[in-house]
């Protein structure tokens, strides 16, 4: 990113090519909708750009980079009313998927863990994105959140509590 | 708190039976580090199901759209390729620059009264001259592309003197390139209220041989109304050789003209 702040864009191709799928999966469990979340990823990457004279070496691009990729997010949430897929329509995809014998019990999991996750608020589900993305370095999600290291284990600890009321929620419906 | 006592509360959380405020508790252990999310199966469960979900892939127009949007900051970065920390370097220096140019510039008023209308006025004619010699010389080169770019510098000189417009009128008249022949036809245009280029261009008419130079003439003489070039139309009406589609737009344009 140092070389991309000091006048050689190129370089940012190789950091797109390697942030792309973890940016869109944030923006993914965050909106919920695909061509919106790539807008949001091409977003980020055009503040990126615009705002790299800003970009501090001693800091870590990935950390600098979800900041951006927040504001973006909360950008859309201010002048947008969210776009979400409705609840009913993806619980309508699970009970299919039930009817498949063949289907792996991985990917139901996975699903009725999407169902849940998109009826966690948007501040929990936010915290448990950055958790996976920042791969789990709270001190850093800290600094994006602006609290604490111990605050955000708490946020995630409680993030946590709620999805799994509501997964055993959904388990005992479908 | 004892670590039997911790490990206790962990199972009761996971049963379902923690208070309230054992729950607080719980929470406050993790925030002082006490307490780690690896102590909660439930929990790391879900946790490692959220981590194991593949990341979705982007399509292609999203791969695309970067590119676009990089490859036009590149070209832009190009154009401006200086930045905060370099203008801060820079300001101090054009600052030096600009103060040295001034006092330079002042110095020279006090010392040298202003003459420079007349000097400008000199230099200006000192370039046409050099650009009408450079026009003149081009046009004598072999290469047609040499004699249309000597055509083309006609259009760079202001009021152009009677040596360019002679030999603009020669080139219409002798130069073996139609092309380079309809180009001084189109830079004689641009002067055709000078009196000599219009009694050049009339006398043209019948000199040519060529059907496009012809009808470029007679429509020129019909866009500036040259009466007079009427009695050189009919020479080429006349001329056994003149192709009959040429004879007809002649024709149109003595019908116009008189």
């Amino acid at each position: 990113m140092a070389k991309v702040r000091d006048g050689d864009p190129d370089k940012l191709g190789l950091l797109y090519e390697r942030y792309k799928r973890p940016l869109l999966g944030f923006f993914m469990g965050m909106v919920r909708n695909k061509e919106l979340s790539e807008d949001l990823v091409q977003n980020t990457f055009v503040r990126i750009l615009k705002y790299r004279h800003l970009f501090k070496v001693e800091g870590e691009f990935r950390t600098w980079m979800f900041h951006i990729a927040r504001n973006v997010k909360n950008d859309h949430f201010r002048k947008n009313k969210i776009v979400q897929e409705p609840i009913d329509k993806q619980a309508e995809r699970i009970g299919h998927s039930e009817t498949r014998a063949t289907e792996l019990q991985q990917e139901e999991d996975e699903e009725l863990l999407a169902i849940a996750m998109s009826r966690l608020p948007e501040e929990k589900r936010e915290v448990l994105l950055l958790s996976k993305y920042q791969e789990k370095k709270y001190a850093e999600i800290g600094e994006l959140l602006g609290c604490t290291e111990g605050t955000v284990k708490v946020k995630v600890f409680r993030a946590l509590q709620d999805l799994k009321t509501i997964y055993q929620q959904l388990e005992k419906h479908y | 708190m004892e670590q039997h006592n911790i490990i206790e509360l962990i199972n009761k959380y996971e049963r379902g039976d923690a208070t309230n405020a054992e729950i607080l508790l719980i929470e406050k252990m993790i925030e002082q580090g006490k307490i780690d999310f690896d102590s909660f199966p439930s929990l790391i469960k879900l946790d490692e199901t959220i981590n194991r979900k593949a990341d979705p892939s982007p399509s292609i127009d999203l791969d695309h759209r970067f590119y676009e949007m990089l490859a036009s900051e590149k070209s832009k970065s190009k154009i401006v390729s200086f930045s905060i920390p370099e203008w801060s370097l820079l300001f101090p220096r054009l600052a030096l620059a600009c103060s040295i140019l001034l006092v330079g510039f002042l110095g020279g008023y006090w010392f040298h009264k202003p003459t420079e209308n007349s000097e400008v006025k000199q230099l200006t004619q000192q370039v046409e001259g050099l650009k009408e010699m450079m026009m003149i010389s081009l046009l004598e080169k072999e290469s047609a592309t040499e004699r249309l770019k000597a055509v083309s510098l006609t259009q760079d000189i202001n009021g152009p003197s009677t040596k360019v417009t002679a030999a603009l009128l020669k080139t219409l008249n002798a130069d073996p390139n139609i092309n380079v022949r309809l180009a001084a036809l189109d830079a004689l245009q641009g002067y055709s209220n000078l009196s000599m280029v219009r009694e050049g261009l009339v006398r043209s008419i019948s000199q040519q041989d060529s059907p496009l130079v012809q009808v470029a003439l007679a429509e020129l003489m019909v866009a500036i109304q040259e009466k007079s070039s009427v009695k050189e139309l009919k020479k080429v009406l006349a001329n056994e050789n003149t192709p009959k589609e040429v004879k007809e737009r002649i024709k149109k344009s003595i019908d116009v003209l008189i």
